[in-house]
Order: structure tokens, then sequence, then C-alpha cells
């Protein structure tokens, strides 16, 4: 990222810290409006195809205690991200939280991680300038990429130009916190395979599904980070690759696909950015629980409740998953990724992705 | 048992001997024996009941004359024995009476009274002069001085118990230095374990008498009581009974006592509010008590094959053909005009017939005429056979039910709910018919009721025993709320019958006439007796009572609307006091009054503790234990009854009895009062949580301020507008600019809150302001100008006072009106 960047995201934090000035001299309460981060306010946006927040805001105002301490905060987090993009340091959100202890002022100190992520969250939001441009990561790096891209990472130790097959051992290609650093070089990938769990994804390298398909295997590691969905996103974008989500069958595998596809209500604002919206459901589906008669674990309380509030989730609103979500329901049954070894564990190579990804019209 | 008695009737003498030992015994004397039940039950309590007597007394004396009560009341050490002196400054009394007052139980001018006094029975003060002779030996010595007389009297005197009457052992003349006045010195055995209570008694009459100065010296403590008010209590009526409160017996004796002749004058003459309307509103209810109602019947309809002119016809003979067609077109047209006709409605209109047709035709209609009319038209409209012949003329067409069964059919419908079907209205109606034919069998003396008179109770029989029958033959039930609207729907087409009620000296001894007559007065409506034989505290002096005896934060009180218990009207007063000096540990304190008398003993047994317990106070704020008992907490409740005669647990008065009314209103006056409290606390308690969000609030915003400009690099921005926003404040802020040789000087005041607000603002000024704005005004004292200004701003408005004055003058704001919680002065 270049310094002029780093300048212009420390300026649009200031201007915020500005906000609140000017309010406190125009005798205005201080406050600060947010949109509200719920499945209740996130529509549908038709020019760019993707999930965002709707009209419905919050406003942190100093008018209460909670709000005036929520306002203290905010300008103590400012003025730690200023200096710190100052600085040209970065920083976890878990480092942001125990820093607050340090700070002088007891009433400004969080008091959870929550609180400090979702203090970030506000003021990405409201500045408009994304986490990773305040240099803020989170805990756990990217997850890993494999297959045949080769690309070149800006790095703080200088440029590193890697093959994803060729330069990588079994684990792969490690995602960087920020994909912007990188820049593709050259892609011999037909398509995108993101896979959620570590066992499926060691399985598919180990059977050589990369290489005999030309496939690009991402690896989602659950809940996708956000630096996973962004490089999806790049190589969808810039490479014209298509983009197959594989995961569990049940709920809250499909809320992974969803937010690769149409982005998460936690993001929401960020959905044009790291949502892919052409990105298609490989399974398992609840049809194929039937078809292909895979071993299945029955429908938890909490499973049919997830099923049922999907069932009125916007993004999920299509026939296509209004048609297996019901199925699903019919059936109550769940089935997992690794449960296709019940045929071989060569099935997933030889049968199930390749009849699936036909009749998708990838391959 | 026989046996036994003729045992005793063999052993000669033995009732004869039982009887020489038994005689009557005084008042005086039982009560020697009986102390306790007079407050006199220890040496402790003695005293305070003294005292309590003597001051009620000179309480009582002094209002009477109109004059503010000046009390001193004094107890000495002496020897083995304490010296109880209470003088006041009453009108006296006259040497005639004083011995009696003084020295004879029973003896008062108030236990006639239906008034309100501390006094009622007459028996206090001499019990205590009874009490004092008894433990000292000593008689007690009285001195009294009434207005104008030149010398003051003097009586040393005990009570007699033989003969109950004052026994005088001194009686001499001497001087005085109250021109009038009572003073009375007892000398008791005694002890003052029980100071706290007769300090509670002291200070609880200061409460509730806050025009009455006391005070009180004894051995070990000196207080004095000044008055909050010189207005007298209002003076009290006397009053005569109400009818809702008195009892049978009481009536019974009223009736044998009074001059009055008829009911309707006993009424009017011995009860209050019971004039001319009222009283025959409670001789109609007495009349259907009394003799029943009759029921009424519908005349026949056109269609029916009842005819009355025929019956006329047939009845009346000799009358001449023409006369006699007349008689019956009269009867019938008569007995047509009615909805429902009950039998003496029908002899008014066979009397008014017979005149008119007198009239017309100059033959003479006689009694006897007029009574076989009477008979044979209300045979006809009951339906009834009168003999052989009617029957057998009648059989021919009446082939069904009677004309009753109809008629009582249709008012069981109306009153029944629809689900009852026809039929078995049908038949409950047939078996009720048959019910008023049986009356005519009935033993009244000669041909039965056939009036059909009945009273409610025989009406509600008839309508039980149809019911049954009902309920056993076409099994279907026939619940009590069906039952009581059947009686109700033909209680209410009867009618109260004209007949005369009896006279005085007949209802007197009638216990069961009498009955109905006190059961007619209660069912009447009656308006409420008249308060002026009340004298409440007040709401204004119950509040300025508690203020003179409590540092409290807060005052409330409550006088209720008089009610009736037992013919005596009441009225129940409550206060409370909160907060402030009131001890904060342990539970709050009731103060019980009964006509201004302080209750100090028998907490336990009080109505009003079990009032007070009662409630559910965390409702109203405080704090309670387990949700029910006395509240804790720094508070004080007070509660008042005032009554012609206050029902006491006992002849010590230390206790109200558990009367229902009573009850009913203590609690509804203690609410009232607890409403005020609850909206005290809660903006207290707003009030609080406002400091606290201030509190806070003043830290958080101007370290946000600061860091704000930290971060942007700009000096600190002024928070006061918005934090006067914030808090909905009210901002009262000072500008001042430079113009030419002075300054003009501007106070603004922004009203933030959603509530309009006045304030009074004063500034003061070193310097003469001019040019002042409008609804300013401007005092000069020694030196120093004080602009005073009482702005109304309304919410999210302002308002702005200017001035101008000299370079060098300085200001100093002072703000009042608005809590100070709420405001935000900024010069």
């Amino acid at each position: 990222m270049s310094a002029d960047d780093t300048q212009q995201a420390r300026e649009q934090l200031i201007d915020l810290a500005a906000q609140f000035y000017d309010q406190f001299e125009l005798g205005e309460i201080p406050h600060m409006s947010v949109p509200t981060r719920t499945k209740n306010n996130i529509e549908y946006d038709e020019e760019m195809d993707v999930w965002v927040y709707g009209d419905r805001e919050s406003t942190r105002s100093a008018n209460s205690v909670r709000g005036a301490r929520k306002l203290l905060k905010a300008v103590y987090t400012i003025e730690f991200l200023a200096d710190q993009l100052e600085a040209d340091r970065s920083s976890t959100l878990r480092e942001l939280y125990y820093l607050s202890e340090s700070w002088d002022n007891d009433e400004a100190q969080f008091n959870d991680q929550d609180e400090s992520n979702s203090m970030v969250e506000d003021l990405e939001i409201v500045s408009g300038v994304t986490r990773e441009d305040f240099h803020m990561r989170p805990e756990e790096s990217g997850a890993t990429l494999m297959g045949p891209l080769h690309l070149r990472e800006q790095t703080r130790r200088g440029e590193r130009e890697i093959h994803c097959q060729e330069d990588v051992g079994e684990g792969g290609y490690q995602i960087p916190n920020n994909p912007d650093t990188i820049e593709f070089l050259d892609c011999d990938a037909d398509f995108i395979l993101a896979v959620e769990t570590g066992g499926m994804r060691d399985r598919l390298v180990e059977n050589g599904f990369d290489e005999e398909y030309n496939a690009l295997i991402v690896h989602l590691k659950g809940q996708p980070a956000r630096a996973t969905r962004r490089i999806t996103k790049r190589l969808h974008d810039e490479l014209g690759l298509p983009v197959t989500v594989f995961t569990d069958g049940d709920p809250w595998s499909y809320r992974i696909y969803g937010s690769v596809a149409y982005g998460s209500i936690k993001s929401a604002h960020l959905s044009e950015y790291l949502a892919t919206p052409e990105a298609d459901f490989i399974g398992i589906q609840p049809a194929d629980i039937v078809e292909y008669e895979l071993p299945t674990d029955p429908l938890s309380d909490s499973d049919i409740n997830a099923l049922e509030s999907e069932l009125e989730d916007p993004r999920f609103q299509t026939e296509y998953w209004e048609e297996q979500i019901e199925l699903q329901l019919d059936l109550g049954k769940k089935s997992e990724q690794q449960s296709l070894a019940s045929h071989g564990l060569d099935f997933v190579t030889e049968t199930y992705l390749p009849e699936r990804l036909d009749e998708m019209g990838v391959l | 048992m026989t046996s036994f008695q003729s045992t005793l009737g063999d052993e000669p003498g033995i009732a004869e001997e039982l009887a020489e030992s038994q005689q009557s015994i005084s008042i005086a004397e039982f009560f020697e024996k009986n102390k306790h039940m007079l407050g006199f039950d220890s040496g402790a309590r003695g005293l305070v009941t003294a005292v309590k007597e003597a001051v009620d007394n000179a309480l009582d004396a002094a209002e009477e004359s109109g004059i503010l009560p000046d009390i001193y009341v004094e107890i000495q050490e002496v020897g083995d024995y304490y010296r109880l002196i209470v003088e006041d400054n009453g009108p006296g009394l006259t040497k005639e009476s004083l011995p009696k007052v003084f020295g004879k139980l029973l003896y008062g001018s108030r236990f006639h009274a239906r008034e309100q006094s501390r006094g009622q029975q007459g028996i206090g003060i001499s019990a205590a002069v009874l009490y004092a002779q008894l433990t000292s030996g000593k008689p007690a010595k009285i001195t009294s001085r009434t207005q104008g007389s030149e010398e003051a009297e003097y009586f040393e005197l005990i009570v007699d118990t033989d003969t109950n009457e004052p026994e005088i052992s001194v009686e001499e003349t001497t001087t005085w230095d109250r021109p009038h006045g009572t003073r009375i010195e007892l000398e008791m055995e005694a002890n003052m374990r029980a100071r706290q209570q007769l300090h509670d008694y002291i200070k609880h009459t200061a409460v509730v008498n806050p025009h009455a100065r006391l005070e009180l010296r004894e051995p070990q403590e000196h207080f004095k009581f000044e008055r909050a008010t010189d207005q007298l209590p209002e003076e009290t009526e006397e009053i005569r009974p109400h009818p809702h409160g008195v009892e049978l017996g009481t009536v019974m004796k009223m009736l044998t006592a009074t001059d009055s002749q008829t009911v309707s004058g006993f009424v009017q003459e011995e009860f209050t509010r019971v004039g001319k309307k009222t009283a025959d509103s409670i001789i109609d209810a007495f009349r259907d008590r009394y003799y029943g109602r009759e029921m009424r019947w519908r005349p026949p309809a056109t269609h029916e094959a009842v005819d009355l002119h025929a019956a006329v016809e047939d009845a009346t003979a000799n009358k001449g053909a023409e006369a006699t067609a007349a008689f019956a077109a009269a009867i019938a047209d008569g007995v047509a005009d009615h909805d429902r006709i009950a039998h003496h409605e029908l002899l008014e209109t066979v009397e008014s017939a017979a005149e008119a047709v007198e009239d017309e035709h100059g033959t003479t209609f006689g009694d006897t005429v007029r009574e076989n009319a009477v008979e044979a038209v209300w045979l006809e409209l009951i339906d009834a056979e009168a003999d052989a012949e009617t029957d057998e003329s009648d059989g021919a067409e009446g082939d069904s039910d009677s004309r009753l069964v109809a008629d009582l059919s249709d008012l069981a419908d109306e009153a029944t709910s629809t689900r009852k079907d026809d039929e078995i209205i049908h038949a409950f109606a047939d078996r009720l018919a048959a019910k008023f034919d049986a009356e005519l069998e009935s033993d009244e003396e000669d041909g039965g009721n056939v009036r059909h008179r009945l009273t409610r109770t025989d009406l509600r029989e008839h309508v039980d025993r149809v019911a049954d029958l009902t309920e056993e033959y076409d099994d279907v039930s026939f619940g009590e709320t069906a039952r009581g609207n059947v009686t109700d729907a033909i209680w209410d087409v009867m009618a109260t019958v004209p007949d005369d009620p009896p006279l005085v000296r007949e209802l007197d001894g009638d216990r069961d006439a009498t009955s109905d007559l006190v059961d007619a007065m209660r069912a009447t409506d009656i308006m409420a007796p008249p308060t002026r034989c009340l004298a409440p505290i007040s709401e204004d002096l119950i509040t300025a009572g508690l203020k003179k005896e409590f540092d409290a934060d807060f005052y409330a009180s409550a006088t209720r609307d008089a009610g009736v218990s037992g013919g005596d009207p009441f009225i129940v007063e409550a206060g409370i006091a909160y907060g402030g000096e009131l001890p904060a540990e342990g539970t709050g304190d009731v103060m019980r009054f009964a006509n201004r008398v302080p209750l100090v003993y028998q907490r336990g047994a009080c109505a009003t503790t079990d009032v007070v317990k009662s409630i559910g106070w965390r409702n109203y704020g405080l704090d309670q234990p387990g949700g029910s008992g006395l509240p804790n907490g720094p508070v004080v409740i007070m509660i008042h009854v005032a009554s012609t005669n206050v029902p006491f647990t006992s002849e010590s008065k230390d206790a109200v009895a558990n009367v229902p009314e009573i009850e009913d209103e203590i609690e509804l006056a203690i609410r009232e009062a607890a409403r005020d409290l609850k909206s005290y606390l809660n903006k207290r308690r707003s009030m609080q949580q406002r400091r606290k969000k201030q509190n806070v609030l003043g830290k958080i915003l101007p370290e946000m301020a600061t860091k704000v400009a930290e971060v942007t690099g700009r000096d600190e921005p002024d928070i006061d507008d918005a934090i006067a926003r914030i808090m909905n404040n009210v901002l009262v802020e000072r500008d001042v600019t430079e113009n030419g040789d002075g300054q003009a000087v501007s106070v603004v005041v922004e009203n933030n809150s959603s509530t309009n607000e006045s304030l009074e603002i004063t500034d003061i000024v070193s310097a003469e302001p001019t040019a002042l704005s409008d609804g300013a005004t401007v005092v000069e004292m020694d030196g120093e100008w004080f602009v005073k200004w009482e702005p109304e701003v309304g919410s999210d408005d302002e308002a702005a006072l200017e001035y101008e004055v000299p370079a060098d003058a300085t200001f100093d704001l002072d703000i009042k009106g608005v809590e100070s919680e709420k405001l935000t002065v900024n010069q």
C-alpha cells in the first residue's frame, strides 16, 4: 500500500475527530450514526449485485452515559490508529484491546474484545476506510491457496515471486492479510474450488485434484477471513475464473457460501469489495444426501432454527435455496463433506466433484 | 330439670340467703377494682393516663369557649410519690359543677352528644382522681377561676366509691394569677418508666393541635411546644343519628321515646338528613317490607276471550240497564288504560267509574255494588274460577292456560337467559301461576290473599319452590342468578300498596315491624350525614403540625370526605413525613390519633396499625421487608380518625376497633398521602440519576473534548452548551461585549428541558445598570444594584435579559426556581 493511501486513511480518521469537535463548538450533542448491523437491515444492491446495509441507522450519542463512553473510546481509538498510520506500523485487533489498558483514561478502556472489534467496524463504516488500511489485522492469518497460479507479493522484506504449486509445500501458499499487495503474473487454472474443511482440502491435494483439473484450491477454514474472500474476488474479477464453493451439507456451511457469494452481515459495508456474487455452490446439497446415499446425522434444534432463519434471510431468497432448505427440513438430516468417504477415498475426486462440476457447467 | 328445681325448693332460705348477699355496685367501686380498663394498670402507665385525661379535658374546655389552649403540665417527685399538676387557660368551672366533674364517674356533657370531642364518657379525669386517692390516699387539689370572677375557687376532694359522689374536704376561695382556667394537682404512686410514652403523647398532641401551646416539665426534662397557627379548629355542632347507622334496639328505644305520631314524623324528627321526600322513600320501602307489594297483571288484550263488560254487568243488579252499561264500560276502559293493574288500582278505577256514572245517571252505586264489581273484574283478570257457574260458562273457551301463565311466562322469558327454551319457561310460568292461584286459599282472613299481595321474601320463596320443581321435573338447571332475575322482574312490576303505615304507637314494641322499618331505612338512599359535627385537622394544618415537630424533607397529607359508621359520621386524615432528620434505620413510626388525642398504647391492636401493615409500601417507593408490615426507613405515618363516636377496643381508649368502613377510609387516606410521597420519591430518584449522569458525563465529556482537540490539533472546544442540552438543562449564560466606554451585558436563559420553567434571576451588579430590557427591575442596596428578572421560558425556548454598565462593573448571578441539578450557569 502506498504512503498516499496511508496518509488518506489518516486524514479521514482525523476528519471524524474534527466532526466531534465541531459538534461541541456548535453546542450540539456529539454523535455518530452507523448503519444497524443486523439481518433486518441488509438489502440487495442491484447495481453491484451484492448485499449492502439498508437505511436503518443507530446513533451513538453523548446523550447517555453509555453513548458518551462509546464516543470517548472512539476518540481514543482514532488517536491510536492515526498514530499507528503515522509510524507505519500495524497491529492486531486483539492487540488493540490489550493496548487500551495502557490508556491514561479508565473510561476509555475496552471491556472486552467484542467491544474493540465492533469499534473498529464502526470506524471503518463511518470513515469509509477499510480495516486493512488502518493497518489492523485479525489474529489468525489468512487461509491457503494451491494451484497453477504465479504471483508477486509485496512483503516488508521486499518483493517475492511465488508459484502456488511449484514454490510451495503441501500446505500451499499462505494468503497475506492484505491481498491487495499481490500482483497476479500468470495463471493456468480453469476454476476456483473453495473448500470449507482442512480435511477435504488435504484429500483433494493428496489426490492431485488441482493438477488433474487445473483447479485453484482455496481453503476457507470455516467462515472465510476477509483476505480469503478478497483474493477470491480478485481472482474472479481479474482473471475471469469461475468460483465454486464446496462445503458440508448443513445450515452453517450454507452461510459460509453466503458470505463468499453475497457478503456477510458484519461486513456488508465492504460487500462490493469482498463478495463474489457469481460463486456457485457445489454441495453437499440436501439432494446429494439422497442421490449418493450419504451417511447422515439428524438435524438438531439449532440446525432447524438456523435453516428456518435462512429462509427469511434476504441472501437466501432464491428458488434454488428455498427448494434445498425445504428439502433438508423434510429430510431432517445433514451430512459432512467427509461422508463421501463412505464410497471410498477417491470417490470425491473421481466421481462426486466431476459429476457436480459437469452438471454446473464448469467442466 | 323439674326434679332439680324441686330439690332446690326443698331447702328453704337458700335463694333468700343468696339474694341477701346480692347488691348493686357503684360504678366507682367497679372501676376501683378494674383500674386497667381505664388505663391505670401500673404506676408507669397510670401517670401517662392521668396526664392524658387532664390534657384532653383542658383542650376540650378551651376549644369549646373559643380560647387558644395554653396548657402547662408538671410532674414532681415527692418522696415516694409523684405529683402531677395540669393547668389550662380554659373557661374555668363553676363552684357547683366542679366537684362533680372531678369527683363523680360518668358525669359529663359528652356521652349523649353526637359531636366530635376528645372526651366521650365522662370517666377519664374522675378516674384519675380515684386512682390518685387509692394509691396515695391524698385528695385532688383543684383550683378554678371563671372569666371575670374576682377570686378562684379551691377544692380538695375525693370520690366516694360507695356512692360515686364527690366528697369535699376543703372548699375555699383563693387568689390565682391566671384570669381564667383550671388547675388540678394529683399525688399518686407512680414511676417514670413510661417516660417515652409520656413524651410521645405530648409531642403527638402538639402535632395534631397546632393551635395549642403545650409545656411539659418533668424531673429530668422540659419541653415547650409553641403554636403553629392561631386558627382554632372549627366549632362542631351536635347532630341526630343517621338512618344508615342505627341498630334495631336503638330504633326501638327511640320509638318509645319519640313525641311523633306517624312514622314519617318520627324519621324526620329523630334522624339527620331525612326530609319529607326521604321520609316518603323510607315509608315506601317500609310498606314493601311490612305489607308486601301487590301483583299487577296485564289487562286483557282484545283478542283474549275475557269480557270485563259482561262480568260487571253480571255482578251489578237493579241499577237500570243504561247506568249498568255505562258503569261496566267505564270500568272496562279504566282497566284497559293501565299497562298493568294491581288490586288497589282496580279499586280506584271502580271508585272513579262509580262516581262518574253516579254524576251522569243519578243512580247511586253503593259500596256493595262497587265491591261486587271489583271482585268480578279482579277474578276475571286473574282468571280465577269464582264459583261453579262461571266455571262452566268460561270452560267452553278457556281450553288451556290461565291468563297468569302467559303473563308470567313473558316476564320469566325476559328475565332469564335465551338458552332456556320456551317450553321450560312455560312450564315454569305454569307452576308459578299455580302459586298465585294457591294464594287465594291461603290462610288470610276471608277469601285468602285474593289481592296477590306478597313481600319480596314470599315471592322469592315461591320462585325458589317453583324453580326446584322445574329442575326436578323438566331436568334443567334453574340457577341462583336466574331465580334472582325472575324475582327481580316480577318484583319490579309489582306495586307498592297505598295502605297507611302503622302509627308509632303501633310500632312501639313490635320487634318485627320495627325490623322492617330499620331494613327500609338502610335500603333507602340517604345523603351522608353532615360533617359540621366533626372538626378534622385539615390537610394544611396536618402538614404544619408535622413540620413543627419533625425535621423531614417531605410532607404529605390527605383529608377524606366524611363516611358513616353505626350512624356516626367520621372523617379519616393521614399525613406522611419523610427523610431529613428522621432516623433512616429501622421501621417507620406510626402516629395514631382519635379525635385529636394521641393513642400511645396497644399499637398492635389498633385498626390503623393493621391498615398500615396491609399496604404494599414498595409500590410507594418505601422499603418493606417481605412485602408486608410496617415500612422501613425515615418515615412517619400519621392517622387521625375523627368521629362523633370513635369505636375503641376498650374504655381506656388506646386502640381503634376494626370497623370495616373506617378501615377502608383509613386505607384510602393513607394511600392518598402515599401517592404524593411516591411522586416525590420518584422525582428524587430521577434527580439522583440525573446527578449521577451529570457526574459521569461531567468527567467524560471534557476528556473527550481534550482528546478531540489533541487529535485535531486545535484549541479545546467549549462544551457547556452541549452539556446543558444533554442534561435537558436550563442554561443561563452571560455574554458581555464592549460597548464604547461601558459594556453591554446579556444574560440568556436557554431551556432545554421538556417543561416550561419559571426562573427568578437576580444579578448583583457593582455599578448602576442602564438600558434595562423589559420585565426586569433594579433596586439599589448599599452600593450594589440588584437586577431582578422573572422570566417564564417555554420548552426549547430562550429568553434574554439585557442592560448596559460601565466597563469596570462586576456581576454575580443568583438563580432560583430551577432545581440545582437542572441548572447550568455560565457567567
